[in-house]
């Protein structure tokens, strides 16, 4: 060991934490059941003190309340499953905004948690918040690999296993779930769409930083980079959207979350987004006949709203444009989309992020 | 000394990670000694079979014990009653069947809806599928009534052809009864 080492070891030895403590630390957090599986940050009051500090909102303010099972989730409580997940305190407000809008769904707050279909939110960052935190905005949307998107919708999960005391097993019921549960949080990337930003839709213009969330079952990709005709590969995402598997009542909702190259073709073929909505809300269903012979007649004979004209009849399975949000993320670097499944449907609402 | 972990539950937890909001235990509705021309309320919950199964669960009901039989379905499965429509469910009837809870969100309203109406004096037989006993027994212990009882048939219920559900209606029957009366001790 040089000298200059040895004079610098006690610096070091003060600044680097002691593992075994942090290890101790650790497994008190799983000991305590609040852990979704992986290692929780352990939040001390100066951490908490942090997070507090982002927003004006009072801790003791009520964020979110589950009346069946009798609890209320406030500021306080977000604030440190958000530090527990692994947030920095500069995410709070994110957390706050993505939790206003999860909150705003009726599945979310009509026991979608308790389900057994096991919804998951799907949930969107837009305006600048993007790029000051370090959102991915680009390749691997999806994720993993960056802080804020990775750690934003696992602080939303803890908050409803703790905050609600939704435990697996017990008041949770999913039979399956869904990979990336409690993982998917996407940055819009604004700068390579050729349309509004999904927050624009949802009511929240003028480029503020706003999430938008809703509940999702599952996603599914379509690679279509075989036709310079924008109307097959919409016929393409028709294909997947009208899939009967995951229709459970007379209407459904996707969003869709489209790759830059995608977007940028329907956009240079003329389209606008609400082009391509109406596009596909005319288009995706089935017949009647189709819904009968695998075994959901109840699907439509409850009703399509009412009316079901017969096992010849197409049956669209799109309501509105809240039925089809559609988003743009990835990378501009293949053709590859995504159809994501929602469970319930979008309250068609963002929420803006409301920084200190 | 160090800082502490800070809890974030908001409640104090047990053993078994789960939690509990700290409220008085639930009072369980006195029973009659019989069903004999009570009035019983059968509330459905919208789910794939449960009007037939409840509506055989009545019908064998008024053969054996010539009762009333009242109807309505849930608000939402999903979530208890709401306030008003527990009042005119009170006031309506003696005694009521609710189910079939097959589901995560139904079978925990199930077990809620039981504990509220036994609260306000009306005995409730609530029917879940086994698959769902823990959910509701959690739901029964955050609402004060911790061993709630209720019925329970096979898993699943939604896909039986309409002999197979009027079967486990039967099947139930003794035990629907069970949790709505109480006869009287013989003094020995």
């Amino acid at each position: 060991m040089t000298a200059a080492n040895t004079e610098g070891a006690a610096d070091i030895a003060a600044a680097a934490p002691d593992p075994d403590e942090a290890q101790r630390a650790i497994e008190y957090c799983y000991e305590q059941g609040w852990s979704d599986g992986l290692p929780l940050v352990p939040v001390s009051k100066p951490l908490l003190d942090q997070f507090l500090a982002t927003t004006d909102k009072d801790p003791e303010e009520i964020i979110g309340s589950l009346e069946q099972v009798g609890r209320d989730v406030n500021v306080y409580l977000a604030a440190i499953n958000a530090a527990m997940a692994g947030c920095k305190p500069e995410y709070f407000p994110v957390v706050l905004a993505a939790f206003e809008a999860l909150m705003r769904e009726r599945a979310a707050r009509g026991g979608g948690f308790q389900s057994t279909s096991g919804p998951s939110p799907l949930i969107v960052v837009n305006g600048p918040i993007r790029k000051e935190l370090g959102f991915n905005t680009a390749g691997g949307a999806f994720g993993p690999g960056f802080r804020p998107n990775a750690t934003i919708p696992r602080a939303i999960g803890l908050l409803v296993r703790n905050g609600f005391g939704i435990h697996p097993h017990v008041l949770e019921q999913a039979t399956q779930g869904l990979p990336g549960r409690w993982q998917v949080c996407v940055a819009e990337n604004e700068e390579e769409s050729p349309w509004e930003p999904l927050a624009e839709n949802g009511g929240v213009t003028g480029g503020v930083s706003a999430v938008t969330a809703t509940l999702t079952r599952t996603m599914e990709f379509v690679d279509n980079r075989h036709t310079p005709n924008h109307e097959d590969v919409l016929r393409d995402f028709q294909d997947t959207i009208s899939r009967i598997g995951s229709q459970i009542f007379p209407l459904s909702s996707v969003a869709l979350v489209l790759c830059p190259e995608h977007a940028q073709m329907f956009a240079s073929a003329g389209m606008s987004k609400a082009d391509v909505q109406n596009w596909l809300l005319e288009r995706c269903g089935r017949t009647g006949a189709e819904l009968t012979s695998m075994g959901k007649a109840e699907v439509n004979r409850k009703g399509f709203r009412g009316e079901y004209d017969g096992d010849e009849a197409f049956h669209k399975f799109l309501a509105g444009p809240t039925s089809i949000p559609v988003i743009v993320a990835g990378a501009k670097n293949a053709a590859i989309s995504m159809v994501v499944r929602i469970f319930g449907e979008w309250s068609g609402t963002s929420v803006p992020v409301v920084e200190k | 000394m160090p800082n502490a972990i800070l809890d974030p539950t908001g409640t104090a937890t047990t053993s078994t990670g789960t939690s509990s909001t700290g409220k008085q235990a639930a009072p369980r509705a006195p029973r009659p000694v019989s069903l004999q021309g009570k009035r019983v309320g059968l509330l459905i919950n919208t789910k794939n079979n449960a009007r037939p199964f409840l509506e055989e669960v009545g019908r064998l009901l008024e053969d054996r014990y010539d009762v009333t039989l009242t109807q309505r379905t849930k608000v939402n499965f999903a979530v208890p009653e709401p306030e008003n429509v527990i009042k005119e469910l009170i006031a309506e009837n003696d005694v009521i069947i609710t189910g079939v809870g097959d589901c995560g969100s139904c079978s925990a309203a199930a077990a809620a809806d039981g504990v509220v109406l036994e609260s306000a004096g009306v005995p409730v037989a609530a029917i879940i599928t086994e698959s769902f006993i823990p959910t509701a027994d959690a739901m029964a212990a955050l609402r004060g009534a911790p061993g709630y009882k209720y019925a329970t048939t096979a898993h699943p219920v939604a896909v039986l052809t309409e002999d197979k559900v009027k079967e486990r209606a039967a099947q139930v029957l003794d035990d629907v009864v069970a949790l709505l009366v109480e006869p009287e001790k013989v003094e020995e």
